[in-house]
């Protein structure tokens, strides 16, 4: 079972999604592949009842980061 | 009632200086306030003059607009730019007020507690001699020439050996620095003696209380255990005829030194609970029977116990509005029958509507947080607010910016969360506050808006602050538009500010 | 705002839309920021080229009522953010200029301490105008060629 998360390229930074991939990667397996509107990761958690946790978790990193990379002025 | 609305195809917008207005509640007045904070009450037909460019020249209601900087053909800069200094000044002369929190220790239990207070074994919680040296070191650094370091808890004469410790450095350490220095204590009186009395009294020290109404109230809501106290006596006094007791000995004291009785007096603070709103009345005859002149109608707060005691203490602010109305309509009863007494939030922001700021840090525009204020915890962490600090006690640590033994003043004062707090709280940036009559007057507290709102913004409309600060500036002005000269004669002696230099710390240049 | 809500009581979700035409990215974002704290916030866009916001609780399953409250309160912390948005950019001027009053004012005026710890490398030190060169080195006569 794995989950694939769709993050659109015009609301997510895709730095900001790698960073997040990579703070939550002890906890699942991920594939990342781009398409022309979204930075596309599938998440295969390492114990699956966490899985939703896990994916709703790194979104959540993934946004903050986006946000936080804007600054606050813009 | 007159909007602009009804007026729109007659508008001129060409003789008007920049103006907000407001229709005042149960008047037919509608207020008009300018950017520096003069303001004009205007019946409905000089509004409509007044909207429209259609105000004769050389009539009484010209010359006044004229005098406020309301028309732009005698708009005076100068006048604008003094006015607008005088509320703006203290911005940049640093903070003022240290709150060293000596101890989490207090032998009171209060149902509302702010400070999440710790019980009488937790000495854990006392703050070390040579952190307070620190936080003092600190505070000498402020480039404010005026300084007031103010002792609280918890319970501070709990840890009254660190008191008295900070107030001996302080004074010493402040021979080179030569500030104007003061001291103030708040304290529940309930572990006072006369050997603490009398270094207190030696040392100028201000004091303040609390007092939350009649005897029966207030030993309600602060529980003072009957067991043996902290000076070994059996204690047979609750809370409230402990603290009656030191009130009066204290004002007695400071008059036998020949200090002006009028002027020198235990301050008492009073935090309104669900269970104080229908006694108004006993209040203020509390106050007053106490020989207090000055009673200030804090509405409770959503930090500490206040949080968990919710359905117990709080209230909707309408009915504070109500039970605030009632007090200060009796305090001028009292006031014309030659009773002193005046309520707090009414003396500031009729200060500020007469053009004499008071800087009182939460109804200022940026907010004192930082930059007019800081707390000291009793472990050595540094806050932008007291409520901060009362915030990461309820475990949320996000107003806290450095800690005495790390951090210089200036990583202090300079922290991102200060500069976060002086532009959220700006009200020329809020949404609502941008457009509001009473914005020149007016003030938001980023630690409440961020436990209420999760944003150090906040969300004006919602916030239960605005409410209480809009419906106390409603009444204040409905009284001013009654054009009572008896009220009007209270109000100006109200703001009327005499300095207590007697509190101010002698200097010898070391 | 959103022209309805969707609550999913299954996996404990609301989702609403949000037109960008009516409001800036930026405010989506400041708005997502305060909630991200209490519930799991997650943007898309669907096929219109609206913004569709997910909440989700952080903690235990929620109710119809309150995953509604949260749409209603994001709303609300959404309309503040966009105003909000407005004023800094209209009053810009005015906001920074007390704020730079209120900063310099609290830190005080450099200590020689100050001074001598600041770290001029970093940044290269133009001076087109030649200020900060000698009278001597300014204006020496220039070795003949």
């Amino acid at each position: 079972m794995s989950t694939r998360l769709s993050f659109d390229k015009s609301l997510y930074a895709g730095k900001s999604v790698d960073e997040a991939v990579k703070v939550f990667a002890a906890h699942a397996t991920f594939a990342l592949e781009e398409t022309p509107e979204a930075w596309v990761v599938n998440v295969t958690a390492n114990v699956e009842s966490k899985e939703l946790r896990l994916t709703r978790e790194l979104s959540n990193y993934a946004l903050g980061l986006t946000v936080q990379s804007r600054g606050t002025s813009k | 009632m007159t909007d602009l609305i009804s007026l729109a195809p007659k508008l001129d917008t060409s003789s008007q200086a920049f103006f907000r207005f407001r229709n005042i509640p149960n008047t037919t007045k509608t207020l008009i306030t300018n950017y520096e904070g003069f303001y004009a009450l205007l019946s409905k037909e000089e509004f409509e003059r007044f909207a429209t460019g259609t105000i004769e020249p050389n009539t009484p209601l010209h010359q006044r607009l004229s005098e406020n900087n309301f028309l732009r053909a005698t708009y005076d800069s100068k006048r604008a730019a003094d006015r607008l200094w005088s509320r703006r000044q203290m911005l940049a002369q640093g903070p003022n007020l240290h709150m060293l929190v000596v101890t989490l220790r207090c032998n009171e239990s209060c149902v509302y507690c702010h400070a999440s207070r710790a019980t009488m074994d937790r000495v854990d919680t006392d703050m070390s001699k040579e952190t307070a040296e620190k936080a003092i070191d600190l505070i000498l650094q402020s480039p404010n020439p005026n300084l007031t370091i103010e002792f609280q808890g918890g319970e501070p004469l709990v840890a009254f050996d660190v008191v008295k410790h900070a107030i001996q450095y302080a004074n010493e350490k402040n021979k080179k620095a030569g500030k104007q220095l003061e001291f103030t204590m708040v304290t529940n009186m309930s572990l006072m003696d006369e050997e603490k009395l009398k270094f207190l009294l030696e040392n100028r020290v201000q004091l303040c209380t609390s007092i939350d109404g009649p005897e029966h109230l207030h030993d309600l809501q602060r529980k003072l255990p009957r067991a043996p106290g902290g000076d070994g006596v059996g204690r047979k006094d609750g809370a409230h005829a402990t603290a009656v007791k030191w009130i009066k000995r204290i004002n007695e004291e400071w008059q036998k030194m020949g200090l002006d009785p009028t002027l020198y007096r235990v301050e008492a603070l009073l935090t309104t609970t669900r269970d104080a709103l229908p006694l108004w009345k006993e209040i203020v005859d509390t106050y007053v029977d106490l020989g207090c002149r000055a009673l200030f109608l804090r509405p409770v707060d959503p930090f500490g116990w206040a949080e968990k005691t919710e359905r117990k203490v709080e209230y909707p602010r309408e009915e504070y509005l109500q039970f605030y109305k009632n007090v200060v309509d009796y305090m001028i009863e009292l006031n014309a029958k030659g009773v002193q007494v005046l309520e707090r939030y009414a003396a500031i922001f009729l200060s500020k509507f007469f053009g004499r700021d008071p800087n009182f840090l939460d109804l200022r525009s940026p907010a004192g947080a930082g930059i007019g204020a800081l707390a000291y915890n009793y472990d050595g962490r540094v806050f932008s607010s007291d409520e901060g600090r009362m915030l990461h006690e309820m475990g949320d640590s996000s107003f806290e910016i450095g800690h005495v033994a790390t951090s210089t003043y200036k990583e202090l004062v300079g922290h991102p969360t200060v500069r976060s707090e002086v532009l959220a709280s700006n009200l020329d940036g809020q949404p609502d506050c941008v457009n509001c009559t009473y914005n020149p007057y007016c003030g938001t507290q980023t630690a409440h808006n961020h436990k209420k709102f999760g944003t150090v913004f906040g969300r004006t409309r919602e916030s239960t602050l605005c409410s209480v600060h809009k419906g106390i500036q409603d009444y204040l002005f409905e009284r001013l538009a009654a054009e009572d000269p008896k009220v009007l004669d209270i109000f100006q002696k109200w703001t009327t500010n005499r300095p207590r230099t007697h509190f101010l710390q002698p200097t010898t240049p070391a | 705002m959103h022209h309805s809500v969707t609550t999913n009581l299954s996996n404990g979700s609301a989702a609403f839309t949000v037109d960008p035409s009516l409001y800036p990215l930026d405010a989506l974002y400041g708005a997502a920021y305060v909630f991200i704290d209490r519930c799991f916030v997650f943007l898309e866009k669907n096929a219109q080229g609206h913004v569709v916001v997910s909440l989700a609780p952080k903690k235990g399953p929620a109710d119809q009522p309150t995953l509604e409250k949260w749409a209603g309160e994001f709303s609300n912390e959404l309309l503040s953010c966009a105003w909000r948005h407005q004023i800094a950019a209209n009053n810009k001027q005015a906001l920074e200029q007390v704020t730079s009053l209120a900063l310099a004012g609290a830190m005080g005026p450099p200590s020689l301490d100050d001074l001598s710890n600041f770290d001029f490398s970093s940044q290269p030190l133009e001076d087109p105008l030649g200020i900060a060169m000698s009278w001597e080195e300014k204006y020496k006569k220039k070795p003949k060629p």
